[in-house]
């Protein structure tokens, strides 16, 4: 059954990062160099090449472009500028938006106004609905225990509120990529241990990230830098959103440190300080990482954005602690206007790679075993097995 | 023959002679041999030592015979004659034995090598010995030279004619200069208009007084030879007034630049040419692109253009050769196209991507830059046209086996644009017959040599330029015209051309007017003489093939320098050294 092309996707995928896509001549080479791409799956030229035509189904259907880690040698090795890896970046936003079934992403992804204006509306609503809160029971010189302008029980439930919304959002766009990729990319069977046999590689692909240590192997950048950090603003962001959602009580009361507590928080806002000024650094000098020489706008979003809330969160807590209360709650309900549309844009933004990513790999491990099974069966394998 | 005084001398060509044959064995096996004055064996006589050793020989021993054993007459043959000529005897009075090319680097074994050597050295000097003095003859050019085709490259190589001062006649089939050429807009790679690169020349060709255009004109008879040709142009003035000119002309060169056709699209049923009708060829985009609009028989501007290539050029089943102008050709549409449109999608389906000349690789990136869609197809699975069902939102569906994605594809189409490939024109064997030049199994006509004598043909005097010899795009086009002019030009300023003294010679008294040489003769060089009943050898276009001298039932035809006593003794001088080994 022939399958319709689409010439008008790659205008599209324009809008997404994809800039080059169209000088691609497929020669081959950035799948010859990539560290990931394989047998089974094999990129960034299969995905250049759907991209170009417009196969949009067959694009939707595969979680390939997750498998990448944009090491950016595809794009160094290009003979035709074609920028493959950014390519693949693009594809990513892409199939977030894809995903994503509200169509939020969509025009977060499309329009730069639309997603800044939306920030700044939830930012003020954020603020409006705090700054009433806290006048009609506190005082703005008390920041924590009796009479505190924001209780930490409230801000608890509150952030429990924000923190499931989000998760609804994050877990449907989850199943609509499994769907997508398992059941209408698939057209084999699937045996259910196969799930289970695979399920370690999500927690280990989430919290060691070894594939994109593996792209900077190859590319032999000194200790591994990107990656290191990389790993560190995310492992820091974790640990941060479970001090945040589970010890938020503990972590407001002052003025003692409670170094149970507090030390992870310390550790993360290192790995989140380090990361946010390393990426906004690589980003403004255009550094030698091929990555960091293109910046979508959502790309300027998500670091600055992020480096905001990193900034704010450090200086209350210092000013809580150095007892100026009042500035702390200031800067607290600032704090605040960032980290809730922060935490509502998460599954429309580049930050739903946190979970597609490890899911992707879980996926591609379960696919791998199926995919091979069936070459033995249908014989494909036949001289090689024996 | 009675005081024939031979000089012979064997070469050993550095070592590559000498490695397998005893140079000395040769000289001795032939130095007691009747009339032979001298034997020298020479390290490389083609040096100038070693032709002035020849020439001082011919002078000190009065010599009047040379034989010189090394290379192929092919490689020196002309030095050696050249010798003689300064030495003061006739070039002919020369032979040479091939003991290289035929010997020491096909041999091995020295012994037998050194045999056979020694054959061809005596075979050699047998002849030699019943060699004459002939004269070579030289007959006059005139300086007037006919161009057939009023295209490009006929425009070219009269302009080219003209402009060092000769009289040109410039003969075009139709009513109007341009040719092919004149049908189109824009050229490809760097968008030069076509219009600009004709119009100077049109322009210069109706105000130089001593080009002779006749339009609407055909060549119907050539007759004569090189330098001494005679023309009749037949000229219809209006097709329908019945106003007829006969011109008969006297020149001494032709440039045949009749041109291409263009492949006939409906020829490819699949394709659905003649019945969609918005699926058309190259020409007809063309034309929209000059009367400035770009869109489909309703009138619409098409949102989705497919261009096909290779539509007749390189299958199985039509032409096997690539038409070396549509690639280059259909990236300038997809530039067209998008100017004209910018909301449009390309979609340029293609074998293979030939952009080989100056400045094409750019121009494809530049189409690239304009997100044309480049999808690739295997050679002989050609795309399939249909129409497309009322849900669909476009005209037509091209269905495709895709290379490079590995999918079956199908991909939506408004407006379809087959990239028709050249084609030798209908006409081209009756002009091949009027200038007797050959034809290749496609039609077009064949060049005497494909890389060296690219513009000249097997007939002196016929010179062929641009698209009736193979496609080819511009550039090669007027290359070819321009070269195919120096080639003429250069004989005018020689003002005489020599012939070469070898050729036939009919016996009148011995010749029974059978005629059989007259149909055999690949140079058309033999005329029957009515009223004396017999032939006759046109020395200037015989190529001394020996045919007719094999072909004549009377034995009425001689073969200058290669006669039946000469060849006869040639072949005496082999079979004694033969019997002697046996």
């Amino acid at each position: 059954m022939a399958i319709r092309i689409n010439p008008t996707l790659i205008d599209e995928l324009n809008s997404f990062g994809a800039e080059d896509v169209q000088l691609c001549y497929h020669c081959g080479d950035c799948s010859a160099v990539c560290q990931h791409s394989g047998e089974i799956f094999n990129f960034p030229r299969k995905s250049m090449r759907r991209l170009q035509m417009g196969l949009e189904q067959k694009i939707e259907t595969t979680f390939e472009p997750w498998l990448c880690y944009y090491c950016g040698q595809c794009s160094t090795q290009c003979p035709r500028e074609a920028d493959p890896g950014e390519s693949m970046m693009s594809l990513r936003r892409w199939l977030i938006s894809r995903y994503d079934f509200t169509g939020i992403a969509r025009q977060f992804f499309r329009s730069k106004l639309v997603e800044v204006l939306s920030i700044i509306g939830v930012a003020i609503l954020t603020g409006l609905f705090l700054v009433i809160y806290g006048f009609s029971g506190g005082n703005l010189q008390i920041y924590d225990g009796e009479g505190a302008f924001l209780p930490s029980t409230f801000i608890h439930k509150f952030d429990l509120l924000i923190g499931s919304v989000m998760a609804i959002f994050l877990l449907i766009n989850a199943i609509r990529m499994w769907y997508f990729t398992m059941i209408k990319g698939v057209d084999f069977n699937i045996p259910w241990w196969y799930w289970l046999k695979n399920i370690f590689t999500l927690p280990l692909h989430f919290f060691t990230q070894k594939r994109y240590a593996e792209c900077e192997s190859k590319n032999k950048s000194g200790i591994f830098m990107p990656w290191l950090i990389h790993l560190g603003l995310m492992l820091g962001y974790a640990i941060m959103l479970v001090l945040v959602m589970v010890y938020i009580e503990e972590l407001q009361y002052g003025p003692d440190i409670i170094w149970k507590v507090h030390i992870f928080g310390y550790l993360a806002s290192i790995g989140l300080i380090i990361g946010t000024v390393y990426f906004i650094r690589n980003r403004l000098i255009k550094s030698k990482y091929v990555q960091y020489k293109k910046s979508h706008d959502t790309d300027w979003v998500f670091v600055c954005l992020l480096f905001l809330i990193v900034l704010t969160g450090i200086a209350q807590h210092i000013l809580h602690r150095t007892g100026i209360p009042y500035w702390a709650n200031i800067i607290y309900v600032i704090h605040l206007m960032c980290v809730v549309p922060w935490l509502l844009r998460m599954p429309f933004s580049k930050w739903a790679h946190l979970v597609y990513r490890p899911l992707a790999m879980y996926f591609a491990a379960v696919y791998t075993d199926a995919k091979e099974k069936q070459e033995v069966i249908s014989g494909s394998y036949a001289i090689s097995v024996k | 023959m009675e005081n024939c005084r031979i000089g012979v001398y064997i070469c050993m060509c550095g070592t590559n002679i000498a490695k397998i044959i005893d140079a000395e064995a040769v000289k001795k096996s032939v130095s007691k041999l009747p009339h032979v004055e001298l034997v020298e064996t020479y390290k490389y006589m083609c040096s100038n030592p070693g032709q002035e050793m020849i020439i001082h020989h011919i002078k000190e021993h009065k010599l009047n015979r040379i034989v010189v054993a090394a290379c192929s007459p092919n490689m020196h043959e002309r030095t050696f004659r050249a010798a003689l000529r300064k030495a003061g005897i006739n070039q002919y009075l020369f032979e040479m034995a091939n003991i290289r090319e035929q010997c020491s680097w096909v041999h091995d074994d020295p012994k037998d090598a050194t045999e056979k050597a020694i054959a061809l050295t005596r075979a050699a000097i047998q002849r030699v010995e019943l060699h004459d003095s002939l004269e070579s003859l030289s007959v006059e050019m005139c300086p007037t030279s006919l161009v057939i085709g009023g295209g490009i490259a006929g425009m070219t190589a009269a302009l080219e004619l003209a402009d060092a001062g000769h009289s040109v006649y410039l003969v075009e089939k139709n009513n109007h200069l341009g040719g092919n050429l004149a049908r189109v807009d824009l050229t490809a790679p760097y968008l030069y208009s076509a219009r600009d690169l004709l119009t100077e020349r049109i322009t210069r060709i109706k105000t130089i007084d001593h080009i002779h255009l006749h339009l609407n004109s055909k060549v119907t008879e050539l007759t004569g030879f090189v330098g001494n040709f005679r023309a009749k142009i037949y000229e219809q003035n209006g097709k329908t007034d019945g106003n007829e000119k006969l011109t008969e002309v006297k020149i001494g060169n032709v440039v045949v630049c009749t041109g291409y056709k263009e492949f006939d699209a409906s020829r490819i049923t699949h394709y659905g040419y003649g019945k969609l009708p918005n699926v058309i060829t190259s020409f007809e985009l063309e034309k929209m692109i000059r009367e400035g609009k770009i869109e489909t028989k309703e009138g619409k501007i098409p949102k989705y253009v497919a261009i096909i290539h290779c539509v007749g050029s390189r299958s199985l089943e039509f032409h096997g050769y690539c038409s070396r102008v549509c690639c280059m050709t259909a990236l300038k549409y997809a530039h067209e196209i998008k100017s004209a449109n910018a909301k449009s999608y390309i979609s340029d389906i293609y074998i293979d991507m030939h952009a080989f000349g100056k400045g094409h690789e750019d121009f494809y990136r530049r189409s690239s830059e304009a997100k044309t869609l480049f999808l690739m197809y295997e050679k002989n699975d050609r795309p399939v046209i249909r129409r497309a069902g009322p849900k669909d939102d476009c005209e037509m569906l091209i269905e495709v086996n895709e290379k490079l994605s590995g999918e079956t594809i199908e991909i939506p189409a408004d407006l379809i644009v087959l990239m028709v490939g050249m084609e030798a024109r209908e006409d081209s064997a009756e002009v091949a017959r009027l200038v007797n030049i050959s034809q290749d199994k496609e039609g077009w006509f064949i060049e005497s040599h494909p890389k060296l004598e690219p513009v000249a043909t097997t007939t002196d005097g016929i010179f062929i330029a641009g698209t009736c010899v193979a496609p080819k795009d511009i550039p090669d086009t007027v290359a070819q015209a321009r070269a195919a002019a120096a080639r003429i030009l250069a004989k005018i300023s020689k003002g005489k051309i020599e012939v070469d003294a070898i050729y036939s010679e009919v016996d009148p008294d011995l010749c029974s007017g059978c005629r059989f040489c007259n149909k055999l003769c690949p140079f058309s060089a033999i005329e029957f003489d009515e009223k004396e009943v017999h032939s006759h050898v046109i020395a200037a276009m015989c190529k001394a093939c020996g045919v007719c001298v094999a072909a004549c039932p009377s034995s009425a035809i001689k073969g200058r320098h290669f006669t039946d006593s000469q060849v006869f003794a040639q072949i005496d001088g082999l079979m004694e050294v033969v019997h002697f080994a046996e």
